[in-house]
């Protein structure tokens, strides 16, 4: 008599576990925000809102991508350089090459997917174990950014490459009787709504596709995958140039919010991104993971930055917190599995 | 009904051969003086977990010296029953009393200090150090501080000489074969002066040979007085070492019978909860003259040399050997999975030209490995995500998106069709039992529109009703002109399902035989590689 409902009531406490996973997440997103809302005046307000975005935007793209490479059961550790070396790419096309901006920007997100291509080929072709084939595209990529800059920053870009980083959508600005422009509304920053779109379309793309599903089923059991007809090579590299095209992207929004090239900048970003992932419930190992836990994530990393900034912590303590929240959030997750 | 008559038989010899458990007088006589020693009881255990009760007065006693048997299906509570007697889980109530005194083992390391083993189906053994390092590893001896290998080495032989077996202490054990393997597990056992080991389904990866061995080192292990608990869905081989029979069945205590005393149908009867007067389905498919597969001069250098077959519509055909004899390895290569250096494969007269799995599945072949977990299922991936991964594209748009509704539907019609037996489709495959798992990958194919399926021990480690539906659904197959093959190391299997069998040896095809007129024994001489009998 127990036997039938053995599996009934494992099946409900399961989804109920998901259900207490996402809200415990989300849960802490909202403890967080009542917590510094009420330590700092500065937090709770439209313009903070929006910086916070702006600042979770790179984490996101990044972790966007560094999930789908992880549900498939690999890692990227190369998107930090590889950023770096889209954004001076498309400055130094702007300037040197004359290139309209958004030719430059395009040039800039397609040696992102070509650095992808490669991680891709030297994993699914060479063999090689992701985190050693993306560790040498990290060296690779930064080197050659700043090798291809002098180690120098791009600068003299023109006010239009600043556009894509620094504009905004809805951005109400008002003259007054004094001659000098108010700010009413700062806008929807164009990065944001970037972040959005894309984290909406890999969504769609992992939930809804034939590509998505074959993704979930390489990180699960990539042999299981292969011997069901699953193009385990393509399905791979395709993470990997996605991780790629992102960080490309990324690099473009950070160089055009500075408008400069920077070949330093994006240092240890990738760890940012993996953190946002497994924050978010993707598990190491493979085969699970969404884009929802990932964007909650990065915010998590976001507000926690800003909101301790606001409070004057220091950046070393910030650090502290930053890995303790890591750990516990994984460690939470090893207790749910373990069950 | 020649073939019910041919699976007694193989029980009846099997019994013959050995049933009189042959043992000496004198050692009779030492086991019984042993035997009336209980080394370890349990009574009235009952372990309940958050939303389950999986033992519930369930009692168990196990003497010096004999081999006490634990049956049931999968999900009765076998493997419970172990990890309380072996220390990984505590009881929610009873005694465990172990030589005399009454016990709670706090963990597995105290369990096996006081002399508890476990030999786990899965080998827990390191594979890059070697057989010596893997038997005292933790506990190697020293020299102050560093690690005495002069003793490390003759001890660890001393054990392996203890059991009769020739592995070298200094090989690694990744080199080892299972067999061997199981036999270092044996010997670590013995290391720690296991006085009860527990066996988890030890000869499911074995050869014949490979069991016989084991099985003499069980009865010498018996001789110096260990008990031993042995689990096992092979009922045939127990004849042959058990004394004593407990049934499990939905976690509550069946019986328990001298092996002498009762029978595997009984056995079986009590396992399932009613008589199971066959083992195979009745055949039902009538084999035609009309050959829909071929292969013809198979070579995988180094692998297997020259194989040819044909299968007819209608047919079962059955890959019988021993193990590494090249059976799986045949129907990889044939499926993509791994290379072929020669050979023509033929399907409905069409010459194939496979060069990967999906080349394979789209000629219309389906292979469904002997090892589900590692190879067959996406285990964290629900029900209808596993029945669906080889046919997306028929459930979806142009564009590579899924129509969730036709999925759901399709899944659903599966269930209902293979009698699938899960809460939802969305249930994690990892969840359901082996026969349901099983299921979920034939279903799979079905939907595939497979018309060549390759069954590797399709029935491996499922429980005996479950069996019989699998065979039940391979029969109709058959008769709905799908060809099947059946790889399979369980000879009455073998019999009990084929229209004809090819079997293979290091390597080659040694014979085909018609499955109506040939016997275990002849079976086995093709298979060892002796040619056809000289009447």
């Amino acid at each position: 008599m127990t036997a039938p409902k053995e599996p009934n009531s494992a099946r409900l406490s399961d989804r109920q576990k998901d259900v207490i996973q996402k809200f415990a997440a989300l849960g802490s997103l909202f403890v967080l925000i009542v917590v510094f809302s009420l330590t700092s005046n500065a937090f709770f307000t439209v313009n903070n809102g929006m910086t916070i975005a702006l600042q979770v935007t790179s984490i996101a793209l990044l972790g966007i991508g560094a999930t789908c490479v992880i549900i498939t059961g690999g890692i990227d550790l190369s998107v930090g350089s590889v950023l770096a070396l889209a954004g001076v790419v498309a400055a130094l096309l702007v300037k040197e090459a004359g290139f309209p901006v958004w030719l430059g920007m395009l040039g800039g997100i397609l040696t992102g997917s070509l650095c992808g291509v490669v991680n891709g080929i030297l994993i699914t072709r060479m063999k090689l174990p992701p985190f050693i084939a993306t560790l040498g595209m990290m060296l690779i990529a930064r080197g050659v950014a700043l090798q291809i800059t002098g180690a120098r920053a791009v600068s003299g870009l023109g006010e239009s490459f600043g556009e894509l980083g620094n504009g905004a959508l809805l951005r109400i600005i008002t003259v007054g009787d004094d001659g000098f422009p108010t700010v009413v509304f700062p806008g929807i920053p164009y990065p944001v709504i970037l972040m959005v779109v894309i984290a909406l379309a890999v969504s769609f793309m992992l939930n809804r596709s034939i590509l998505g599903r074959h993704i979930y089923a390489v990180g699960s059991n990539v042999d299981a995958a292969r011997l069901s007809g699953v193009n385990v090579t393509r399905v791979t590299s395709f993470t990997y140039i996605l991780s790629g095209t992102l960080a490309g992207l990324t690099g473009c929004v950070l160089m055009s919010r500075l408008v400069t090239g920077q070949p330093n900048e994006g240092v240890m970003y990738e760890l940012d991104a993996i953190a946002s992932a497994v924050i978010g419930g993707t598990s190491l190992i493979g085969g699970v993971g969404t884009i929802s836990g990932t964007a909650i994530g990065a915010f998590v990393i976001g507000i926690l930055r800003n909101g301790l900034n606001m409070n004057g912590v220091s950046a070393f303590t910030q650090q502290i917190i930053i890995g303790l929240v890591i750990l516990v959030t994984v460690w939470i997750d090893q207790l749910r599995n373990r069950r | 009904m020649r073939k019910l008559a041919q699976g007694g038989d193989f029980m009846q010899t099997g019994q013959a051969t050995h049933g009189g458990t042959g043992a000496p007088t004198a050692e009779r006589r030492r086991a019984t003086e042993q035997g009336s020693e209980t080394l370890l009881s349990l009574t009235d255990i009952r372990k309940e977990f958050p939303s389950v009760v999986a033992l519930a007065d369930v009692s168990f006693d196990l003497k010096r010296g004999e081999v006490h048997a634990v049956c049931g299906e999968n999900g009765a509570g076998k493997s419970t029953l172990m990890k309380i007697i072996s220390g990984v889980y505590t009881p929610t109530s009873g005694r465990i009393t172990y030589k005399g005194v009454e016990r709670q083992f706090a963990s597995p390391l105290e369990a096996e200090q006081l002399g508890i083993a476990i030999i786990h189906q899965e080998l827990n053994l390191v594979p890059h150090l070697t057989v010596a390092e893997n038997i005292y590893l933790a506990r190697e001896p020293r020299r102050s501080f560093l690690v005495d290998r002069r003793k490390l080495k003759a001890d660890a032989k001393a054990c392996l000489d203890r059991l009769g077996v020739a592995i070298s202490p200094d090989r690694l054990v990744r080199e080892l074969s299972v067999a061997q393997c199981q036999m270092v597990e044996i010997a670590k056992a013995l290391s720690l002066n296991a006085e009860v080991l527990i066996m988890d389904e030890p000869t499911s990866s074995l050869t014949e040979q490979e069991t016989r061995l084991l099985f003499k080192v069980i009865h010498d292990l018996k001789r110096e007085g260990v008990g031993i608990v042995y689990i096992s869905h092979r009922l045939d081989e127990m004849a042959e070492i058990v004394d004593r029979v407990t049934v499990l069945r939905d976690g509550r205590y069946v019986a328990t019978d001298a092996f002498a005393d009762t029978s595997i149908d009984q056995i079986v009867a009590r396992m399932v909860g009613r008589s199971l007067e066959e083992k195979f389905p009745e055949r039902t498919a009538q084999p035609t003259d009309e050959v829909i597969f071929s292969a013809e001069n198979l070579t995988r250098r180094g692998v297997f040399s020259n194989v040819s077959f044909s299968l007819r519509r209608g047919e079962i055909l059955g890959f019988a050997g021993l193990m590494g004899a090249g059976r799986t390895e045949v129907a990889r290569a044939i499926f993509g999975a791994d290379p072929l250096d020669a050979g023509r494969v033929t399907l409905e007269g069409r010459e194939l030209s496979i060069r990967n799995p999906r080349d394979a599945i789209e000629a219309g072949l389906a292979y469904l490995s002997e090892d589900r977990k590692a190879q067959g299922l996406a285990i964290k991936m629900p029900v209808d995500a596993n029945m669906t991964l080889a046919n997306l594209k028929a459930l979806s748009s142009r564009l590579g998106l899924i129509d969730f509704d036709r999925h759901a539907r399709v899944t659903q019609d599966y269930v209902d069709l293979l009698s699938i037996k899960t809460p939802s489709i969305r249930q994690p495959v990892r969840l359901l039992s082996g026969g349901n798992q099983q299921k979920i990958i034939i279903g799979k194919w079905l939907f595939r529109k497979s018309k060549v399926m390759f069954f590797d021990e399709p029935t491996r480690g499922i429980d005996v009703g479950a069996k019989f539906a699998i065979y039940k659904i391979m029969d109709e197959l058959a008769r709905e002109g799908i060809g099947v093959i059946l790889i399979s190391s369980e000879l009455p299997e073998i019999l009990g399902m084929t229209d004809r069998v090819a079997v293979f040896h290091n390597g080659r095809v040694t014979g085909v035989l018609e499955t109506a007129r040939t016997s275990q024994e002849e079976i086995m001489r093709y298979a060892s590689g002796f040619g056809p009998t000289q009447h």
